[in-house]
């Protein structure tokens, strides 16, 4: 259904640079010749801006990963290559591997309710009245709005061990054993608080994302599948869901991305100093460079974890060219 | 119509350049501008001292002095955090432009002046007051090497301050002998008061690693020792097992305090009414009685015992924590920073940290003045019998890693037992002890 779509679109396009190439040029033969050229000048600021904020950085990432680096190192600014030592210092290391296997677990929890959430939420939108929608909308803007750093303080206050609020309004409501209750105390109820507060933040992004696909399913489809005597579940099914397959391709993806190297959540509710049960690899990271001053291992450990992540993006990104055609 | 479109494209792309070139350069020359400030005109001199170390009006009485010999130039005292505080000092003491002066805690001067980011001060010394009388520990910890890169500052050593009415309504006459004493009233208090949900008779954060080591101690065990000029964990010794088993059972029965909580914030707590007992420095006392954090109503309740043995009649030995003031290497402005940190550290001043402040001064010369206050005396006296962590300059690592709050978190919560727990934290210790960075 989607492939027809684009393939539709796609004819208009093509015609419409021809044209302008056509009516702009009398037949110069040097301007010809530099044309194909100008699309990658165009760029080229661009790409330049890119390779100096992200390709150095990372250059330097890589780099720092095959040295011993610390704080002598820092102090005279000039690390010693030691080789491949500090990735089998930590691909030996048995917490790798728990480190790896709980952040996997955790991203996949996070973008699976993330997206069934974002979902949900986005067929109540187009089912609301006006005054609901505007109101559930903006909700999710202001949420989606709230800088994390505010929005995860707010959160480590609502579950405060001595004053947070929903300790005392379990407390209230006569739930025992939530006077002075530590939501940290066990990693696998910490996580669940954890994971709420991620999915909370990341929902208004797929909710309005989706929302405003939905709005692109053509109602005619729906309506004759509804009249072939389909069902909700089934017209999600066999008419939403791949109509909106690229939106949600890329929605995932992008969510992936993002809950794969959670961060701030985890430092900001756990003070700053969470223990080893709640390490993600983003944690790992910067423990190991910043806290113990192993810069070197530290970046071993985020080139891992950006391998990783092409990994598994890559996957999404191969569903999405398929998706889209060629 | 073509040529005016691709002039326009063009003088685009060309401003866009020149805008990325021009920004790169801006960003490459603005690095190396400061080194080339010289020595002269009105100088800023940066110091970075720790929350709760020097109280506000010796600060500004030590800036005072140092100005009537630099009239000209100007000092900024910056209060930083105890909470992650190696993370901002790595960042900064290495940074072209450091700040001048930084107390370090004593456990955090070896890793700083290993990798050469202290100013020797061996030279100096001599112009330092009191300089051969200096606390012994406190110059161990400043001296790398047969050098002097730092000046002590100031001692703390930990007791028990308590509430001398809850005792009394509790039945307790007098302060405990021994551990088993001390959890004996501890109980007793537990259940006079412990219909108060939120009530603790030895209020014990999780994290509070500076308060469990005396019991490691108080059995004999140790964190680290040294074999052969490898360091070896010792936490899982039998030893150090049963101390922990000690200050388990206590805090299962006596502490509701926050389980993966620090002591950052236990002043506060205490001074709210709900805590009995907490183990603290004699400064604390001063931020329990505050008028804006604490409560001065608690002034004549407030008295402090020495943390016991298990043999009773003894203490058992505490952490001797302190603090050092070094100058950063880096610095361009030794001087300045010199004659501020010999203000602070002098007599004058060390006086009043004393008296205002309440630390242990810096000098053996000084240990009388507390002599006579049977409040402060306590906290002298436990010094006397103290310990200090391993002497290895990735011992700053060891800490920066939480390895003895996560061990304590996991036994506290049950998470894991006390050998698993020790076990993983001892291995741990191994590992940062003799790789280092």
């Amino acid at each position: 259904m989607s492939s027809t779509r684009v393939r539709k679109t796609a004819p208009v396009v093509r015609p419409a640079t021809q044209l302008a190439g056509r009516t702009a040029a009398r037949p110069r033969p040097r301007s010809r010749r530099l044309r194909p050229l100008v699309p990658y000048a165009l760029l080229a600021p661009a790409l330049l801006v890119l390779a100096g904020v992200l390709g150095f950085p990372l250059y330097r990432l890589v780099s720092l990963s095959f040295q011993q680096y610390g704080l002598k190192e820092l102090f005279a600014g000039k690390g010693t290559f030691i080789g491949l030592r500090n990735y089998r210092d930590i691909l030996s290391d048995g917490f790798f591997w728990t480190v790896v296997a709980r952040t996997v677990v955790f991203a996949a929890v996070c973008v699976g309710l993330t997206m069934a959430l974002g979902t949900l939420v986005a067929l109540l939108l187009r089912n609301l009245g006006r005054p609901m929608r505007v109101l559930v909308t903006a909700g999710l803007v202001a949420a989606w709005a709230m800088p994390t750093l505010t929005a995860v303080s707010i959160w480590q206050w609502l579950f405060d061990f001595e004053f947070g609020l929903v300790n005392w309004l379990l407390t209230r409501l006569g739930v025992d054993g939530y006077t002075q209750h530590n939501w940290f105390d066990q990693p696998l109820q910490g996580f669940a608080v954890i994971v709420v507060v991620v999915v909370w933040a990341a929902l208004p992004f797929v909710a309005i994302t989706l929302h405003a696909g939905l709005t692109q399913v053509p109602a005619e489809l729906e309506e004759a599948a509804r009249v072939d005597g389909a069902g909700a579940v089934q017209v999600f099914r066999h008419i939403t869901f791949p109509v909106l397959k690229p939106i949600f391709l890329i929605l995932a993806t992008l969510s992936t991305i993002w809950d794969f190297k959670v961060f701030t959540q985890i430092w900001v509710l756990l003070n700053q100093r969470p223990s080893r049960e709640y390490f993600l690899l983003g944690i790992w990271s910067y423990s190991e460079s910043f806290g113990v001053t192993r810069y070197g291992k530290g970046a071993a450990i985020a080139v891992v974890m950006v391998l990783l992540l092409m990994l598994l993006v890559s996957f999404y990104v191969r569903q999405m060219l398929k998706a889209v055609g060629p | 119509m073509s040529i005016p479109r691709r002039r326009r494209a063009l003088a685009i792309l060309a401003l866009a350049l020149a805008l990325t070139l021009g920004a790169a350069a801006c960003g490459g020359s603005s690095g190396d501008g400061d080194k080339s400030t010289a020595q002269s005109g009105p100088r800023t001199l940066t110091i970075w001292l720790m929350t709760g170390s020097a109280p506000p009006a010796v600060v500004d009485a030590v800036n005072a002095e140092w100005k009537k010999a630099h009239p000209n130039d100007t000092v900024k005292v910056e209060l930083q955090q105890w909470n992650n505080v190696t993370t901002k000092l790595d960042a900064a003491i290495a940074g072209s432009n450091p700040p001048d002066v930084v107390e370090l805690g004593n456990t955090l001067v070896s890793k700083y002046a290993a990798a050469g980011a202290l100013q020797d001060l061996t030279a100096s010394r001599g112009q330092f007051e009191n300089n051969q009388a200096w606390l012994q520990s406190l110059t161990e910890s400043c001296t790398m090497d047969g050098k002097l890169v730092c000046a002590p500052y100031l001692a703390g050593s930990r007791a028990v301050i308590y509430r001398k009415s809850m005792f009394a309504k509790a039945g307790i006459s007098k302060a405990p002998a021994s551990i088993q004493e001390l959890r004996a009233d501890a109980q007793k208090l537990m259940s006079s008061f412990g219909s108060d949900k939120r009530f603790s008779a030895f209020y014990f954060p999780g994290k509070y690693w500076y308060a469990a080591l005396p019991f490691v101690w108080d059995h004999g065990g140790e964190i680290a020792v040294q074999d052969g000029g490898k360091w070896r964990g010792a936490l899982d010794s039998a030893e150090a097992q049963a101390g922990l088993a000690e200050l388990k059972a206590l805090v299962d029965c006596c502490s509701r305090a926050d389980k993966q909580g620090d002591e950052l914030k236990q002043d506060q707590a205490f001074a709210q009414g709900h805590i009995a007992m907490i183990v603290a420095n004699g400064w604390e006392k001063g931020v329990i009685l505050d008028k804006k954090e604490g409560n001065p109503k608690l002034e004549k309740d407030l008295a402090a015992f020495p943390l016991p043995s298990r043999t009773s009649g003894q203490t058992a030995p505490v952490f001797l924590g302190g603090s050092d003031l070094g100058i950063a290497a880096k610095s361009k402005n030794q001087d300045l920073a010199l004659d501020w940190v010999k203000l602070l550290a002098g007599t004058n001043f060390q006086t009043q940290m004393a008296t205002v402040g309440g630390v242990i001064p810096n000098t053996t010369t000084l240990l009388d003045l507390h002599a006579d206050d049977p409040y402060l005396s306590v906290f002298d006296a436990t010094a006397k019998n103290s310990r200090f962590t391993p002497t290895s300059p990735n011992w700053a690592n060891v800490e920066a890693a939480n390895v003895l709050p996560d061990m304590l978190v996991s036994i506290f919560t049950g998470r894991a037992s006390i050998p698993d727990a020790t076990k993983q934290a001892s291995n741990q210790i191994t590992d940062v002890l003799n790789t280092g960075s």
